[in-house]
């Protein structure tokens, strides 16, 4: 997931170094905000948690290979979103401080794929689904979404950042695809791995995790109330399956299918590969992505896409955490 | 866990070890970034950086069995992505995209390592903070790199335990569930470290502000 120096152009690498050190900027105002004098020494000690947790490998089914955590969302779920960001990023800092592990240049673009994105973004979804899903299960049911979802967001803004960059030569539906599809699997593995190690904490230490009830036995719960279809949870749930469906099911039903063909195609079936009219279908999608010779409009919608982007992940925080806010109010009213 | 595991190179006393941190960090960021910047048809220029890191690595008292393994874990890593851009395109063309980036990829990595292996990790942090690293990110970086070797010693601890009952070969779910239990008495363990370290810095006057010698 590390994305060395020399793939994206530098151009666009200062553009989300811009955007995360605002992200990562406003991440530490919000927790200062908080601040107690445990913030350090929990945040320090989960960064080096999630750093040590990576070494765990955990075997696949072709034997050399193995997965591990990933952990941004699991950071998140435990010290909430704004330390969660702040995990990410230094596990970032130090895997490049003392492996040269993702880039120097990078960097900035790394911090924004896993950290503001995969961090906080993931957080948002997992806030919105548990406003649903009150109960420790469900606590687990909306991380093991949200991390599924975080492997998938970083790997599309890679491939966003790789079209800004103006390479040539690719076919940007093409690789869309093939990173969708790698991802979802990677994916699903750390899915797979944050619901196994939150049930572990649920079960043993549940007042670890972020907003969930301290141990303290004079604090009273809140009732917890069932989930109840409401106009705004149908249009936001509806909202949420239609981008799934537009933003990971569309290339296996485009993208994928051509890469196929083309791959048989070079593989034998076909030799007059200048021929192909697939090559003049992709140019097409190139065009408006300014690969070639709008190096101007690169730059530019580098700046657009970094604040944009960010911009887009604060308002699925605030719309999916605090717009179903008055619901649960209401609940607690009664 | 020894303390030079990760960087064992950076503790030297060679004239690369001696440079000023600062003067090092952008030193390796701009040949970097010149790097990203010359076009691939200009090879003699990266041809010519490639030697310079190398002499630097020399100087620096690096031996060359170390660059190696290290770029043999490096390459598959780029590899993965740099082969998609030919994969989009069935393997007709985006060769020479490939090649561009494995080039500056692989030359911006040699750099960076030189870095971490001349620059121990305390005074890369003190070169940062001085270079506009806010001071709650610095502390919190400190005392995440003060805990990595602990959390480390404690999971390998773990481990041997499970190892030492562990008699028969496992399946496949079992043994992702026995690895994630793992680490989530990790999470556990570790957290209540924190709460028991923090106890004692309270105790110690702690009042939230890091304070060093040098700042």
């Amino acid at each position: 997931m590390h994305i060395a120096d020399g793939i994206i152009s530098p151009e666009v690498c200062a553009g989300m170094a811009v955007a995360s050190a605002g992200a990562v900027g406003f991440s530490l105002r919000q927790l200062k905000k908080t601040e107690t004098t445990k913030t350090i020494p929990l945040t320090g000690m989960m960064g080096a948690l999630v750093f040590a947790g990576q070494m765990v490998n955990f075997p696949l089914v072709v034997a050399p290979v193995s997965g591990h955590l990933l952990g941004g969302v699991l950071a998140s779920v435990i010290l909430g979103p704004w330390a969660g960001c702040l995990v990410v990023t230094l596990v970032l800092v130090v895997q490049w401080a003392l492996f040269a592990d993702g880039g120097m240049v990078a960097l900035g673009v790394n911090v924004f794929n896993m950290g503001v994105v995969g961090a906080l973004g993931g957080y948002a979804v997992y806030a919105g689904l548990r406003r649903w899903m009150p109960s420790p299960r469900g606590t687990i049911t909306s991380a093991i979404i949200a991390a599924w979802l975080s492997v998938l967001a970083a790997s599309t803004m890679f491939c966003l950042e790789f079209a800004l960059s103006g390479h040539r030569d690719y076919s940007l539906p093409n690789l869309f695809a093939l990173m969708t599809t790698f991802h979802s699997l990677i994916g699903l593995g750390e899915a797979l791995i944050t619901g196994f190690v939150l049930s572990v904490v649920l079960d043993q230490r549940p007042d670890l995790v972020y907003g969930q009830p301290s141990l303290d036995i004079m604090e009273t719960e809140p009732p917890r109330r069932s989930w109840q279809a409401t106009p705004l949870r149908t249009a936001v749930i509806g909202l949420m399956v239609a981008l799934a469906v537009a933003g990971f099911l569309a290339p296996f039903a485009s993208g994928y299918s051509d890469g196929l063909e083309a791959v048989a195609e070079k593989m034998g079936f076909d030799a007059h590969v200048d021929a192909d009219p697939q090559v003049l279908v992709l140019d097409e999608y190139q065009v408006p992505l300014g690969s070639e010779d709008s190096w101007f409009m690169s730059k530019l919608s580098v700046s657009i896409a970094g604040i944009g982007g960010t911009l887009a992940v604060f308002a699925m925080a605030l719309l999916l955490g605090r717009g179903l806010k008055p619901g649960a109010e209401a609940g607690h009213a009664t | 866990m020894p303390r030079d595991f990760l960087d064992p190179y950076s503790r030297g006393n060679s004239i690369c070890h001696r440079l000023p941190d600062r003067l090092k960090i952008l030193l390796v960021l701009a040949m970097i970034i010149t790097a990203l910047f010359v076009p691939p048809e200009n090879w003699p220029v990266h041809g010519c950086m490639a030697a310079a890191v190398f002499l630097a690595m020399t100087l620096a008292g690096i031996p060359l069995r170390y660059l190696l393994v290290r770029l043999m874990f490096f390459f598959p890593m780029i590899m993965g992505l740099a082969i998609a851009v030919p994969a989009s395109t069935g393997f007709t063309k985006g060769w020479d995209v490939m090649a561009t980036v494995l080039l500056r990829g692989t030359l911006s990595f040699m750099g960076v390592l030189w870095l971490v292996n001349v620059t121990p990790f305390d005074r890369l942090l003190v070169a940062l903070r001085k270079l506009g690293l806010p001071q709650m990110l610095a502390a919190i970086l400190a005392f995440m790199y003060r805990y990595i070797f602990v959390v480390f010693d404690e999971l390998e601890r773990m481990r041997e335990g499970r190892r030492a009952r562990t008699f028969s070969k496992q399946g496949l779910l079992a043994s992702w569930k026995t690895n994630a239990q793992l680490i989530g008495m990790l999470l556990i363990r570790s957290m209540n470290r924190a709460e028991r370290v923090h106890g004692a810095m309270c105790a110690r006057g702690f009042d939230g502000e890091i304070r060093t010698l040098d700042s």
